[in-house]
């Protein structure tokens, strides 16, 4: 019919450009496809991670041992039992992962600052700084602690050299922990730069322009534009960076082992070796579904954060 | 987030002031300092690191820390462990995440909003939480202490940024090309293949590069799910030389300076794509 044809490239001019494929001819059997390609990893994750979560707090409700073939119900006992170190657990794990987001989110913006200014060698640099991050943890670990070991670590002989007296960072708890948080700082620290670098190239260069031109001052310039700009993503890397330090393992297994006593055992270290060295799967479990609570709270944070900045 | 097209290299971008060149030299050296002393630790002689006035460089460089890394069969063991376990992490994320990808790209069906929501949690997950269940799970299915465990482990962990990366290039593609491939009589499965996998070349091996680096830099899988047997190098070093007190320093820093040059080798060669991928994948969740 000739209106028929008349009528549909009106409609379909009026119809917005779909902001990512839906496609007018779009049948069931291609929406069966599509959702089959998604099943492998939808599998996957619904069997190596969420699965494993829910399965957890079950373990948490029974007394068993990697070491006892059968397990008991128990109930909320494992909960009681591991209370007090859970509490004093989290306090370690909560010094630990916001200074070493703290630190490095520091580190990260003021280097992106100083790194997006005309220079030679800007790129080298920039590139040579995203070393660290690059390191396996295990690494980065051992490095540390070469350079604080206390006989023959460099930071005590250029100590030695200077004649000051030398210091033991990780025989002692605030040393062990400075010396955690120090290691996990230069660990992190590039990511932030590079994403704070990424977004403060987007900054429309006529601003700059018109606020010098304005009088504004460098630190003004700072914190009326380049701060309001970065601060967003910037933000959001830095509770990507908090949730992940909250469950790192390696930085501190490696250098302290948790130790000296229980000074730098945060939770996730806690929790292996109560799984791994006593083999109390149930407490451990108990110990891991307290920190799941928390972890719901810290990411729905994360989340609205995510929604706020995507509009 | 567009890029500005006016903001040139330089054009405005001011120079720094003599704080702030100072700021960053001692910024910088923090970064640079230890990098240096890990590979001059790895050149010294061992009897050297620990004589009374040490140089700070090596004055009598060694290859025989490096020497004694490739004579130690264990640490050659875990080496290729590692390869096997980062490259199969790295082709089975690519191939299930690009699917997903290209699932959640241009397609629309029930459910698609909830499964973006599940990875979008997911990425939040910290290992150590699901480490027992795991553990019980791949036990009980027969899988502790295979390649298989390790893989499809890192493999999950990697999936959400690996899904998010590929999305977002993917959605960029024109669906004008997906519908000339139909009209030209393709199937869907050879379209994937064939006509999206190539055009997101660059994606896929940005994603390909993290989930290498995911497999290779992790500890605490490697050293519950693997066993002796398939442990990779992270694991197979702590077991080596965690003994602080009596440590060979030189060997280890050469063993870590070995275990870190694959990934300082893909940067190099890759860092055009890298970029991109950390700020996308950092910023887009």
């Amino acid at each position: 019919m000739p209106q028929a044809t008349l009528e549909r490239p009106e409609i379909r001019e009026q119809v917005p450009p779909p902001r990512s494929g839906r496609r007018s001819t779009l049948g069931a059997k291609d929406r069966t496809f599509g959702f089959m390609i998604a099943l492998p990893a939808v599998l996957l994750f619904l069997v190596i991670a969420i699965f494993p979560l829910v399965s957890s707090i079950g373990t948490s409700l029974y007394d068993q041992s990697l070491l006892r073939p059968e397990r008991t119900f128990v109930g909320f006992d494992n909960y009681a039992l591991i209370w007090d170190e859970f509490v004093a657990r989290l306090g370690t794990t909560l010094v630990f992962a916001s200074l070493s987001t703290v630190f490095p989110l520091f580190l990260g913006v003021a280097l992106a600052m100083l790194l997006n200014s005309r220079m030679r060698g800007r790129t080298v640099l920039r590139g040579a700084l995203m070393l660290p991050w690059l390191l396996p943890g295990v690494v980065v670990s051992f490095l540390w602690a070469w350079i604080f070991n206390d006989s023959y670590g460099v930071v005590n002989h250029v100590l030695t050299l200077l004649g000051l007296p030398e210091i033991s960072m990780l025989g002692n708890p605030v040393g062990a922990m400075t010396a955690v948080i120090i290691a996990k700082t230069w660990h992190s620290f590039p990511w932030i730069m590079v994403v704070a670098l990424a977004v403060l190239q987007t900054l429309p260069s006529e601003q700059i322009e018109a606020a010098t031109i304005d009088g504004a001052t460098r630190a003004q310039r700072f914190r009326y534009i380049s701060l309001p700009h970065i601060a967003g993503p910037v933000t959001l890397v830095a509770v990507l960076e908090f949730i992940y330090n909250f469950g790192n393992f390696d930085t501190i297994f490696v250098m302290t082992g948790g130790g000296p006593g229980n000074s730098t055992t945060t939770l996730a270290v806690s929790l292996y070796h109560l799984a791994f060295g006593s083999y109390e799967l149930g407490k451990a479990s108990a110990m891991g579904a307290l920190w799941l609570v928390l972890l719901a709270i810290i990411s729905s944070g994360y989340l609205l954060l995510n929604r706020r900045l995507e509009k | 987030m567009r890029r500005n097209r006016d903001v040139g290299e330089g054009i405005i971008r001011p120079r720094l002031s003599v704080p702030g060149r100072l700021g960053l030299i001692v910024l910088a050296l923090f970064g640079l300092l230890p990098v240096y002393w890990l590979a001059a630790t790895a050149f010294t002689k061992k009897e050297d690191v620990f004589a009374q006035n040490r140089p700070f460089f090596p004055v009598d460089p060694t290859i025989e820390n490096f020497i004694g890394f490739f004579q130690n069969d264990a640490l050659l063991k875990n080496l290729g462990n590692s390869v096997i376990v980062s490259s199969g992490t790295a082709l089975l994320a690519v191939l299930v995440g690009g699917l997903m990808a290209y699932s959640l790209s241009k397609f629309r069906y029930r459910g698609r909003n909830a499964i973006m929501f599940m990875f979008l949690i997911g990425q939040l997950i910290p290992g150590a939480l699901l480490l027992i269940s795991l553990y019980l799970m791949l036990s009980s299915a027969g899988l502790l202490y295979t390649y298989a465990a390790l893989i499809l482990s890192f493999t999950t962990f990697t999936l959400p940024l690996t899904v998010f990366l590929l999305k977002g290039i993917m959605d960029g593609l024109p669906d004008d090309i997906l519908e000339a491939a139909k009209v030209d009589g393709l199937s869907r499965t050879a379209t994937v293949f064939r006509i999206v996998f190539p055009l997101v070349v660059p994606g896929l091996i940005t994603a390909a590069m993290f989930a290498f680096m995911r497999g290779w830099s992790d500890l605490l899988f490697a050293l519950t799910l693997a066993g002796p047997d398939k442990q990779t190098l992270p694991a197979g070093l702590t077991q080596a030389f965690i003994h602080e007190g009596t440590a060979d320093w030189p060997a280890l820093m050469a063993a870590s300076l070995i275990t870190s040059l694959p990934l300082v080798i893909i940067f190099v060669v890759l860092q055009r794509y890298f970029v991109s991928g950390l700020a996308a994948g950092a910023v887009k969740g």
